[in-house]
């Protein structure tokens, strides 16, 4: 990999299985690569280990063996107030279903996260560059999707974080609101230097990334790179 | 069926809350049918025994006797009958007054023992008996006799001991004693003419009719004792007035309270079962099964509650019904019976409360179509009004969360406020209660009394007084219109110190030469300084006037003071004539002369007896309080984090350490908490103030309500206990909330 500036997210042999009865294998002794400031995306389908693989590097969950490093700490040896402090400083998280807290309005669920970081963004620039400055004090349920998705991206990046994790941010939208998410992702990558990892099982989404794995039953099945990003607002499914 | 056993699960999944409704239900039906019960079984003992014994209506002792005492009972169409009392000291400071036997009006009533038979006998009042350990069959030496002890026996006109009408409470050591009347040969006993009319119905204009006779003859009266006013007999009734206020507030606000909780918590079961209950109604459920379906958790806990509180509350009303009949208020206890309707309203209350609450949250939640409830539940996110206008864009982020986290659910936030109002209330009046008494009756106040001993004598008195004697005169006398307030007139020398300093509300000296009234009679008559007084003599029924000066800072008392050379120019008395005298040694006065004695020192002495079962009220009231406040703080906060359950687990994901977690959902609540508390002192002062009035216009007594900052404290520190207790217990549910738990919604 010799164009990477520099290796910010390395995973080598992960291994995870959930005991449920009998101990069911997700992650079979995995590895990626992610360099600094880069978009990685990981693809798959349903139920093949791609939140199981994220949660472990966002420090949510466990692996049994194998490590995972982010910006030179390794996660997988921390302890879990050490995670609590990992997250707390590094990690900006994105879910499918947005994960707002109902009762909060836009600015709060926001503040949120800046609430508790050492540096944050001022919060008024944060709300214009996700688009929804002039929403900030209405509820989530009074935002379509694709606004509350803009609204959970500002609240993960507005610690500014290393490294920001984005769970199928598109899961649960339109075409056209997917392709705006996207190129706010986009954006933000560009404006903040931001490295980013997301999950998707859309094949389409893969031109948007420098580094693209294919998950299948807890196993790399394919890397690829890519020299030339396709901006988000030409992808097309 | 396969709802049925989802019931059970329901209630064994949430344990906790579902004890802590069970207790409130409990004590709202316990305490229904327990005050109920006592205070309509005391009211009717004391009823019977008043029409069986023949209560006296009026009674009252002249300076002559009367000639002819049937020919006035035709008169008035009443019966007359005249017994002697005479006071005999005892040795250690006791004291028995001596009650001749009567046979038509106040029949006395053996309550152990037997009923007087031959003379030599003597039946006690089961105080007396019980204090001095004595046995049926004792023989006994009082006022130069033997006597056999028989039993205790209970008075109709002594249904409360009282040695002399006006106070508030017997010296210890005092009883009374019926013998039969050839007993009482003793010269100076007092004739008392003890009256009950014919006709039973209207009394108040026929005792007028009496008195105004009385006067009519010439007889001048040296006592006269309306039994609507006299504590003998009234000061029951106020106890019974003030169980049966209870009655209804502490249960209703405990099934009141319970509606709330459950009802919520109802709400939120039944929402976030919707899904499953638009398949049930897919597949062809009747919304009338669901509903019982749901209408089954509250029916069964509230059916559980309310038959426990009712069976515990049905063998403790006998047993308090006999202690209260022979410790306070003496009176035969028989047939003690509770009413059936009281005991299935125990019952059905409570269920009918929480039926029909839940029963308007599960029909409103169930008149979705089945597609709306298939969807799900999403729409518990709607923000209510209060969320919307808030503005609170300028505050801190801690706070925003917090109050947004209280706004979330007004139902929720009006059950902690009002049930930590409730629980703060039920704490304070115990405390308020015994600090008011012991400002009363110890020496906290004015009952810093200047001299040992106060003298009345039968007749005005004039000439010197002997040495160290300070003479007054009094009067006996209520406010023109208003005969229920009873206060003394008194005159009193200005050029030494009266018994009690005068002092006003700044602490200052008074003018002795002026006229002064207590701030309790003066609230009570809602007067000040610069008023008009008008007075009328209870004996003779004359008519002064007089403007008040100042008024005295005192929580006991009801009286008009007024120099003596004054009292007795307006009343038409000879200067220098005197009824009472006080002095601090004793005075060897003639026993015939006087019609009482009193020891000023022991005020205090009562106040210790009265004090100890005071104290067992007020430790049951505040560990009452405590635990109601327990339970609903424990309730609201295990509530609030159910609710809370996806965003505490979103928070643990943003890297919040646990302190933080804690600090923003269990801290959410302190200040409605402290708002509760604070909330609670002027309700409890007012409702008790109102309460002491219409108590105090029963038995003509005035009663401040006081509450000092120690107790507010002490209340205060244990309500404020209670709910970091509560934060500590639910701390753990908390901690046991995962970040999976976000991780994954939306996502079944
Ligand atoms: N907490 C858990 N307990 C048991 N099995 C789990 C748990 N979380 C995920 N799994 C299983 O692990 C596998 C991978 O899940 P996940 O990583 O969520 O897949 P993806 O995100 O690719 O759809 C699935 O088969 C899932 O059922
Ligand atoms: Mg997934």
């Amino acid at each position: 990999m010799g164009w990477g500036v520099r290796v910010f997210l390395t995973v080598t042999n992960l291994v995870k299985s959930y005991q449920t009865g009998i101990a069911t294998p997700v992650l079979k002794g995995l590895s990626i690569e992610l360099d600094k400031g880069q978009i990685g995306v990981i693809l798959g389908p349903s139920g093949s280990g791609k939140s199981t693989l994220m949660n472990i590097i966002g420090g949510v969950d466990k692996a049994d063996s194998g490590t995972a490093d982010v910006g030179g700490t390794r996660v997988t040896d921390l302890s879990d107030s050490q995670l609590v402090e990992y997250r707390r400083e590094s990690v900006g998280f994105v879910f499918q279903f947005y994960n707002l807290i109902p009762n909060l309005t836009v600015a709060e669920n926001v503040e949120v996260v800046s609430n508790i970081s050492k540096s944050p963004l001022p919060l008024q620039d944060v709300l214009a560059s996700v688009g929804i400055a002039d929403k900030k004090n209405r509820f989530p349920r009074e935002l379509s999707g694709g606004e509350q998705q803009r609204v959970s991206i500002a609240r993960a990046i507005v610690k500014n974080p290393a490294l920001l994790l984005c769970d199928e941010p598109t899961g649960a939208l339109d075409f056209n609101t997917s392709r705006s998410v996207l190129a706010l992702i986009q954006k933000v990558n560009a404006e903040f230097g931001t490295t980013i990892l997301m999950i998707t099982h859309n094949s389409a989404i893969a031109g948007m990334a420098h580094a693209v794995y294919r998950l299948r039953s807890g196993e790399i099945a394919e890397a690829t790179h890519n020299a030339e990003l396709v901006p988000a607002e030409r992808i097309e499914w | 069926m396969a709802l049925r056993k989802r019931v059970l699960r329901t209630l064994l999944e949430n344990k906790g809350r579902y004890i802590g409704i069970f207790i409130l239900i409990f004590i709202g039906s316990f305490s229904f049918l327990f005050f109920r019960g006592f205070s309509g079984n005391y009211a009717r003992l004391i009823n019977e025994f008043a029409e069986e014994n023949k209560q006296e209506d009026v009674s009252f002792t002249t300076y002559e006797p009367i000639a002819d005492v049937p020919a006035l009972e035709r008169e008035v169409g009443a019966i007359i009958e005249t017994h002697r009392h005479y006071d005999v000291q005892l040795p250690e400071e006791r004291e028995l007054r001596l009650i001749g036997l009567t046979e038509t009006v106040n029949k006395p009533q053996a309550l152990t023992g037997r009923d007087l038979a031959n003379p030599g006998e003597i039946l006690l009042s089961p105080g007396f008996f019980n204090s001095n350990g004595y046995q049926i069959g004792d023989k006994i030496e009082v006022g130069g006799k033997t006597f056999t002890v028989i039993g205790t026996a209970a008075l109709p006109d002594y249904v409360y001991i009282l040695k002399y009408v006006n106070d508030v409470m017997a010296p210890p050591g005092f009883g009374v004693g019926v013998v039969s009347a050839d007993e009482l040969e003793y010269p100076e006993a007092v004739t008392v003419y003890a009256v009950r009319f014919n006709d039973r119905t209207n009394v108040k204009a026929q005792v007028s009719g009496l008195y105004n006779a009385l006067v009519g003859k010439g007889i001048s009266l040296s006592e006269w004792m309306d039994a609507s006013t006299n504590k003998r007999i009234r000061m029951p009734w106020a106890t019974i007035s003030g169980m049966q206020a209870m009655s209804v507030p502490v249960p209703t606000a405990m099934f009141l309270l319970s509606c709330l909780i459950v009802g919520l918590m109802i709400r939120r079961i039944v929402r976030s079962e919707s899904v499953i209950i638009g398949i049930l109604y897919a597949q062809g459920y009747r919304r009338k099964e669901l509903v019982r379906h749901y209408l089954s958790i509250p029916v069964l806990i509230s059916a559980a509650a309310g038959v426990s509180g009712v069976l515990l509350a049905l063998p403790l009303i006998a047993p308090s019904v006999k202690v209260m009949a022979t410790l306070y208020y003496t009176v035969p206890y028989e047939n003690i019976a509770i009413s059936f309707l009281d005991i299935a309203l125990g019952i059905l209350m409570p269920v009918a409360f929480l039926g029909i609450a839940c029963l308007l949250v599960i029909r409103q939640e169930l008149n979705k179509p089945p597609a709306e409830l298939m969807k799900g539940s999403r729409e518990k996110a709607k923000a209510n009004i209060f969320e919307r206008v808030l503005k609170l864009e300028s505050l801190p982020f801690d706070l925003k969360f917090k109050v947004r986290e209280q706004l979330r659910s007004v139902s929720r936030l009006l059950f902690l406020l009002f049930g930590v109002m409730a629980a703060s209330f039920i704490m304070l009046i115990g405390f308020a209660i015994n600090h008011s008494m012991n400002v009363v009756f110890s020496g906290e106040s004015d009952a810093e009394f200047n001299y040992s001993w106060e003298y009345a004598f039968k007749e005005l008195q004039q000439g010197e007084p002997s040495p160290g004697a300070v003479p007054f005169n009094a009067i006996r006398c209520y406010p023109a219109g208003r005969e229920t307030v009873e206060f003394y007139l008194s005159g009193i020398i200005t050029d030494v110190p009266y018994v009690s300093d005068l002092l006003d509300a700044k602490g200052n000296e008074l003018p002795k030469g002026q006229v002064n009234i207590t701030s309790l009679l003066a609230n009570r008559l809602r007067i000040g300084v610069g008023d008009e007084l008008t007075v009328v003599n209870r004996l003779d029924g004359k008519e002064y006037s007089l403007v008040i000066d100042g008024i005295v800072q005192t929580y006991s008392g009801q009286f008009v003071y007024m120099p003596l050379s004054g009292f007795n120019k307006m009343l038409g008395m000879p200067e220098g004539s005197y009824s009472g005298v006080f002095s601090e040694e004793t005075q060897n006065y003639d026993p015939a002369v006087l019609s009482g004695a009193k020891d000023l020192r022991n005020v205090t002495n009562t106040m210790d007896e009265l004090m100890m079962p005071m104290m067992t009220v007020i430790i049951s009231l505040a560990v009452l309080g405590a635990l109601i406040g327990a339970i609903i703080i424990f309730l609201v906060i295990s509530l609030t984090i159910e609710e809370s359950r996806s965003s505490i687990s979103l928070l643990k994901i943003f890297g919040y350490r646990s302190k933080e977690v804690k600090k923003l959902m269990l801290g959410s609540s302190r200040p409605i908490v402290i708002i509760g508390f604070l909330l609670s002192i002027p309700v409890m002062l007012a409702s008790m103030n109102a309460m002491y009035a219409y108590l105090g216009e029963m038995i003509n007594i005035a009663l401040p309500i006081l509450l000092s900052p120690g107790y507010v404290v002490i209340s205060f520190v244990l309500i404020y206990g209670v709910f970091e207790l509560s934060k500590l217990l639910c701390a753990r549910k908390l901690a046991a909330i995962t970040m999976s738990e976000a991780l994954k919604a939306g996502a079944e």
